[in-house]
């Protein structure tokens, strides 16, 4: 079962003092699917980052029982590791490396019980997905098939809370909507929770709901809602 | 206490002991960093996306780390090789000067001009009740690049241990060859007067030796040598033979005080080995003779040498650190490459640990193939060097992989392994996020 999310007061501050990010209060129920919108440079990529506890800032980030901000740095990084799956705009695969190991990456640093688990629910997504687990590097993948790596790699530890940043923004369009439709379909099956940053309406337009950053400002409804 | 304990352990339990506690650091980190994790898959993608540069880095490990143990090992040898050389000869009479121009002259056949010993010293030693044996010698004379050196039957068998192929001499223009003596067996040969490209080829123009034995390999400058019958180079230099006119033909001991042309020195050897140390004093006076062990000789050499020794291994080190260094500093900005992707790692949830596992594992491999890549290049560079010494002087150098080099390459290795984790913590300064948006 996913997680509850609480923000309060969140305030990440550049190293000038100005405020890249401000969100006084958001409340998300488990299991939600959310997109998020806005110009470029507004904001949305710290958003999540700052969601994943990837960035130093004040205030109150609430997963579930975890107050992630509270945390040290090597403890938010041990959350995520369980809790968290991210999936990047450039996949960030390792290109030497097959789909299985790529989607496997959380196990060579998971706990060596839960490897073998890591393992096979890696191999069992990237099935899902439609691509065979295998040796062969993945820099010969096309994008669409690399970007499916990276959503089995976000899945493998099988955390309850995708972070995605411009999933499909990489990738053409036919690739995109097989993506968005795998996404959606994963992260619900599973009662998972997904925030995905995007400019893709087709994606946003499957998410439970939208919110709009702009000038590090996070409003509950975008320019077009009304 | 312990340091009893420690001198009570067998050699090989020490050496390897040793070879441990330097490997130490290497495998402590390693196992500190690793533990828990299982990190090879990506340590194998690094290895294969840099492969030319990390063939480079090891290359450049190995030629520095294999410089320097083919350095010492054949230091080793060539000093190994020297006192060996030195085996047959306990002792030495000449006339008082310098014990390394004797020694250079007697044992490494590169004879000076230097006075001469006369009969009556001569037969002062030889006739002592401890002297087994007191062989005279006349330098000087050469065939092709070969040493003809007069000597008597006695030292022609002591040298050899009496395993004379074909026979001893019986007449004064017989010879017997060394292994690498440009003569074979029943070959009959002019020699010339001096040696190289003084020699005087014409010199003894009517005098012909005939070959007719030959010795085994000694590992010594001596092994060029063709031994002659020392009354035949006295004769062929028109002096006295070293014995009375009643007795012409008499070839070896005793020779005759009157008659007795001179020697440069006299090689002893007694009839206990104890006795040597009495003897070299009796035979040390004042203004007439002296007497020394070349064995001695040498190790006084070698403790010279040590100095020079060490001197050598530290900047052996010093490079192969440097050389490290270098590519240690060539891995940090590698590393950078891939700075992306460690980011990766930390967002999806990898420990410092691990990336530093990951990072430094690379490293170390490298270090690690280098060094030993490094230990066969040594091996093979020194066999190389031995043979062309052994075939330059006869100074049989048999260099071979000691202990020594494996420590000084442990030692490289825990002093690098421990320099790696460097590169390692670089990667960890950068901000994830930094990396990420990259």
């Amino acid at each position: 079962m996913s997680l509850p999310l609480a923000i309060r007061d969140l305030r990440v501050t550049g190293p000038s003092g100005r405020v890249l990010l401000a969100v006084d209060a958001l409340d998300l129920a488990p299991g939600s699917l959310v997109g998020v919108r806005g110009p470029s440079g507004a904001g949305k990529s710290t958003l999540l980052y700052a969601l994943g506890g990837l960035l130093p800032a004040a205030g109150a980030v609430r997963w579930g029982e975890t107050e992630l901000l509270s945390l040290s740095e090597e403890r938010r990084t041990a959350f995520r590791a369980v809790h968290i799956g991210m999936i990047f705009q450039d996949f960030l695969l390792f290109e030497e490396l097959g789909s299985t190991d790529n989607a496997a990456l959380p196990a060579m640093f998971a706990p060596r019980a839960s490897r073998k688990a890591t393992r096979e629910a890696a191999a069992a997504n990237l099935r899902h997905l439609g691509l065979e687990p295998g040796a062969r590097p993945v820099a010969s993948f096309s994008g669409g098939e690399r970007q499916r790596v990276g959503v089995a790699r976000a899945l493998a530890s099988n955390a309850p809370v995708l972070l995605a940043d411009e999933p499909t923004a990489s990738l053409h369009r036919e690739a995109a909507e097989t993506l968005i439709g795998d996404l959606v379909v994963l992260t619900r099956e599973h009662g998972r929770t997904l925030i995905a940053v995007s400019h893709d309406l087709n994606l946003l337009a499957r998410m439970d709901r939208v919110l709009w950053v702009e000038d590090g400002v996070l409003r509950m409804e975008g320019p077009d809602a009304a | 206490m312990l340091r009893d304990l420690w001198d009570g352990l067998p050699v090989l339990v020490q050496e390897v002991a040793v070879l441990l506690a330097l490997l130490a650091p290497l495998l402590l980190i390693g196992g500190w960093l690793l533990r828990g994790f299982a990190p090879w898959p990506l340590v194998r993608a690094v290895l294969w996306r840099f492969r030319w540069a990390n063939a480079m880095f090891v290359a450049l490990i190995a030629i520095s780390v294999g410089m320097g143990i083919g350095l010492i090992a054949q230091e080793r040898g060539l000093r190994q090789g020297t006192a060996a050389a030195a085996d047959k000869f306990d002792l030495i009479v000449s006339a008082p000067g310098s014990e390394m121009t004797m020694m250079l002259a007697t044992v490494f056949l590169q004879p000076s001009d230097v006075p001469l010993l006369d009969g009556e010293t001569y037969n002062m030693v030889a006739n002592h009740p401890d002297v087994r044996l007191a062989a005279p010698l006349a330098f000087g004379d050469s065939y092709g690049d070969a040493p003809v050196i007069g000597t008597t039957e006695d030292f022609a068998r002591h040298l050899s241990e009496d395993r004379i192929a074909g026979r001893m001499w019986q007449q004064p223009f017989e010879a017997i060859a060394g292994p690498a003596a440009p003569v074979s067996l029943g070959q009959v040969f002019t020699p010339a007067h001096g040696m190289g490209n003084e020699a005087d080829l014409g010199a003894h123009g009517l005098v012909d030796f005939t070959v007719v034995g030959t010795f085994p390999r000694t590992g010594t400058p001596w092994d060029r040598a063709i031994l002659v019958p020392v009354e035949a180079v006295w004769e062929v230099h028109g002096l006295a033979n070293g014995h009375a006119p009643d007795a012409p033909n008499q070839l070896g001991p005793p020779f005759d005080a009157a008659y007795f042309p001179g020697t440069p020195s006299i090689i002893v050897r007694a009839e206990a080995l104890w006795v040597n140390y009495a003897l070299r004093s009796e035979f040390t006076r004042q203004n007439e003779t002296m007497a020394f062990f070349p064995g001695t000789v040498l190790s006084n050499l070698y403790r010279v040498m040590g100095d020079v020794r060490q001197v050598m291994s530290i900047m052996a080190v010093v490079t192969q650190v440097l050389v490290a260094a270098s590519v240690l500093l060539g891995l940090f900005i590698l590393t950078r490459l891939f700075q992306r992707q460690v980011a990766m790692l930390r967002a999806l949830g990898a420990p410092r640990r691990f990336v530093l596992s990951v990072v430094w594992s690379y490293a170390a491999s490298l270090l690690v193939a280098g060094t030993l890549v490094g230990i066969a290049l040594g091996v093979v560079a020194t066999a190389a060097i031995s043979f062309v010494v052994t075939q330059r002087t006869d100074i049989l150098v048999n260099a071979s992989l000691g202990w020594g080099e494996i420590h000084l390459a442990a030692a490289f290795l825990a002093l690098t392994s421990l320099l790696s984790v460097l590169p390692a913590l670089a990667t960890l300064r950068q901000p994830v996020v930094e990396g990420l948006r990259a």
